[in-house]
């Protein structure tokens, strides 16, 4: 029914003449009149339309007034329809009328006056339309208010999903303000971190990691500002202080007043990256090594055989067999280069134990005639006896060149240290010998110190090729060890130390070089 | 036994080397053979009275130490050396006598010649 529709008005008599004088009388307010000639039609008539007001005789046979309005109230739908019975004046009636406290009850005795009847009629058929008006704005709002709800949960379901979700992610996230103080940080945060989330909570979030920017802050400030959006690599610093590089992503909140990072933790895979690249770059670089020793030491082995051919040939004279000669014993250096730079020669395949104290006395016997005429003194100390697993011609080519280096320092004379002693810097389950050489001869500059175990770099101008250093190190970097060097003065004497640690431990067969192995550069 | 009545049979399969390497065992007073390739240095040793094979480890097909250990099949007595212009030393060079390098020079590949002709006496 609309609000402008009409009004169903039930009248209810057994004598149809009244029910047409009912019908004239109504006709004019303009509403739906619905006769019964009893009160089983009337029911009947209730059951199928929504009945504004119910006009009904009070005797009728059968089924009398009062009774179809008891009937009526029984049921719920009926209870508060409204009923205007029409009755002679009898006392009784009347109390039985004033019995109805619930619902719309009115009266109107016979002989009925139009007017009265239908200003009743209208009356109660006006608050029908009211009140159906009513409902349907109430089942409207209700409907609104139900939808609205439904919206509600939808979305706070779908934030408690998210932020279930970003409870879930392994990555770090986090919201910080535009000032930098943290608002929100997720359990991934307190992972990567290791600072909880009460304890960051308003703190300056990149002074607490030691975040430092791949560009200046200000910069990705204003890209931000700019598309809404900024990533980047960081490097930050955890709780137990552990730096950690991480991929970052920023981006502003909608409304441009916080600023959400989502970071992911790439320390390992940039590690893992960086190992593969460089052993990639290695084994190349030993293909390449490999590669060019062949090729430099074929034709060199023909050039060396031709002077030789050359310098035995009668027809030479005295001074152009020395020229052969010399000829030939410079390729023989150039090939000594090659060996020693595009490869170790190795003499055996698998390393052999070593003693260091035996080795370093097979190099000073070897040396002994030129230390007496340059009038070096030796002093060795050999405190340990342990022996090194490892390539006795790599070990001895360090030595040869610490103490050739040494004697070269010392050429007014001097005094050559040499210290064997237990390795304290390895832990226990990687025993070592550590090695000193020191010499009294002309020191190390601290200019030369930083570049002292780079390739081709020499302060013997014309001897030397300037890898001895870069060779030796390249030697114990592979078997795990260290060398580091010191030059101080004392007493107006040069002292230089070099010292080398050697692990005991087994030693890879292939000749890629250490990657972990420590350089120490120190200067007095 | 006099240098002059050692064969040397000389294998590389690049003829500069070859040729220059006989020519300063020719000079040490060597009598030299020389072969380009395994198969033909096999086909040589059964034809003639060789006492030592000098060969190169790099070759195509047959690599030195595959000539060497096919030598020893046929006769384990006769002495291999190994030579080569690679700085590392073959996996199975032990097959040979002596392994020496290119680029040592013309003395030092004398001495190996030298110390294995002389074990080989001693063994005969």
């Amino acid at each position: 029914m609309n609000d402008n529709d009409q009004a169903n008005i039930l009248m209810v008599d057994d004598q149809p003449g009244k029910l047409m004088s009912y019908e004239a009388i109504l006709k004019d307010l303009g509403e739906n009149l619905i006769p019964a000639k009893s009160a089983r039609e009337a029911l009947d008539q209730l059951l199928r339309h929504d009945i504004a007001v119910v006009l009904m005789d009070v005797s009728m046979p059968e089924i009398d007034g009062f009774e179809l309005a008891d009937m009526m109230r029984q049921h719920p739908r009926f209870q508060k329809t409204a009923i205007i019975f029409i009755s002679a004046v009898h006392l009784t009636d009347l109390d039985r009328i004033k019995g109805y406290k619930s619902g719309a009850v009115d009266y109107i005795s016979v002989p009925v006056v139009p007017e009265l009847l239908r200003a009743k009629v209208s009356v109660f058929a006006e608050l029908h339309r009211k009140n159906r008006q009513l409902e349907r704005l109430n089942r409207e709002l209700e409907q609104r208010v139900a939808e609205r709800t439904e919206q509600l949960r939808l979305s706070e379901d779908q934030l408690r999903e998210r932020a279930d979700l970003l409870e879930l992610a392994t990555e770090a996230i986090f919201v910080r303000d535009m000032t930098g103080a943290v608002l929100y940080w997720n359990s991934g945060a307190e992972a990567l971190y290791g600072w909880k989330r009460e304890e960051v909570l308003g703190k300056q979030v990149h002074d607490l990691l030691k975040t430092v920017f791949p560009m200046d802050p200000h910069q990705i400030q204003e890209i931000l500002a700019k598309t809404g959006k900024w990533d980047g690599n960081l490097v930050q610093v955890t709780r137990t202080g552990e730096e950690v590089t991480v991929a970052c992503r920023k981006a502003l909140k909608a409304g441009g007043d916080a600023i959400l990072e989502i970071s992911r933790d790439i320390t390992s895979q940039l590690k893992t990256e960086e190992a593969l690249r460089k052993a990639e770059r290695l084994a190349a670089m030993g293909r390449v090594a490999g590669i060019i020793a062949h090729e430099i030491n074929n034709p060199l082995e023909a050039i060396t055989n031709t002077f030789y051919l050359l310098r035995t040939h009668p027809s030479l004279d005295e001074e152009a067999r020395y020229y052969a000669r010399l000829g030939e014993e410079e390729l023989l250096r150039v090939g000594h280069i090659t060996r020693q730079t595009l490869g170790f020669y190795r003499e055996s395949r698998s390393p052999v134990a070593v003693s260091i104290a035996t080795l370093l006395d097979e190099i000073l016997e070897l040396q002994s005639r030129s230390m007496d005429a340059a009038n070096v003194i030796v002093d060795r100390q050999y405190r340990s006896r342990r022996t090194i697993r490892g390539f006795p011609v790599e070990i001895k080519q360090v030595f040869l060149n610490l103490i050739g280096n040494a004697m070269q320092a010392m050429p007014e004379g001097g005094k050559l240290r040499l210290h064997v002693y237990e390795s304290r810097r390895r832990n226990r389950q990687h025993p070592g010998v550590c090695i000193s050489v020191c010499d009294t001869g002309t020191g190390i500059s601290p200019e030369h110190a930083n570049h002292l175990f780079e390739p081709f770099f020499t302060t013997k101008s014309v001897k030397g090729t300037g890898l001895g250093l870069w060779i030796s190190k390249g030697i114990i970097q592979k078997y795990g060890g260290a060398i580091s060097f010191r030059s101080m003065s004392y007493m107006g004497q040069n002292i230089t130390c070099f010292q080398v640690t050697l692990p005991d431990a087994e030693v890879p067969m292939l000749s890629e070089a250490g990657v972990d192995a420590s350089e120490e550069v120190e200067v007095a | 036994m006099a240098a002059d009545r050692i064969t040397i049979l000389c294998v590389d399969d690049e003829e500069i080397p070859r040729t220059l390497r006989a020519l300063i065992l020719r000079k040490q007073g060597y009598q030299v053979l020389t072969a380009a390739s395994g198969t033909e240095a096999l086909s040589l040793l059964d034809q003639n009275s060789v006492s030592l094979v000098l060969t190169d480890q790099m070759m195509p097909v047959m690599s030195g130490t595959e000539l060497t250990k096919r030598v020893k099949a046929i006769r384990p007595r006769l002495p291999v050396i190994l030579i080569s212009g690679m700085n590392e030393i073959p996996a199975d060079a032990s097959c040979a006598d002596r392994f020496v390098s290119k680029v040592e020079g013309p003395d030092v590949l004398f001495n190996a010649i030298h110390e294995v002709l002389e074990e080989a006496r001693q063994r005969n």
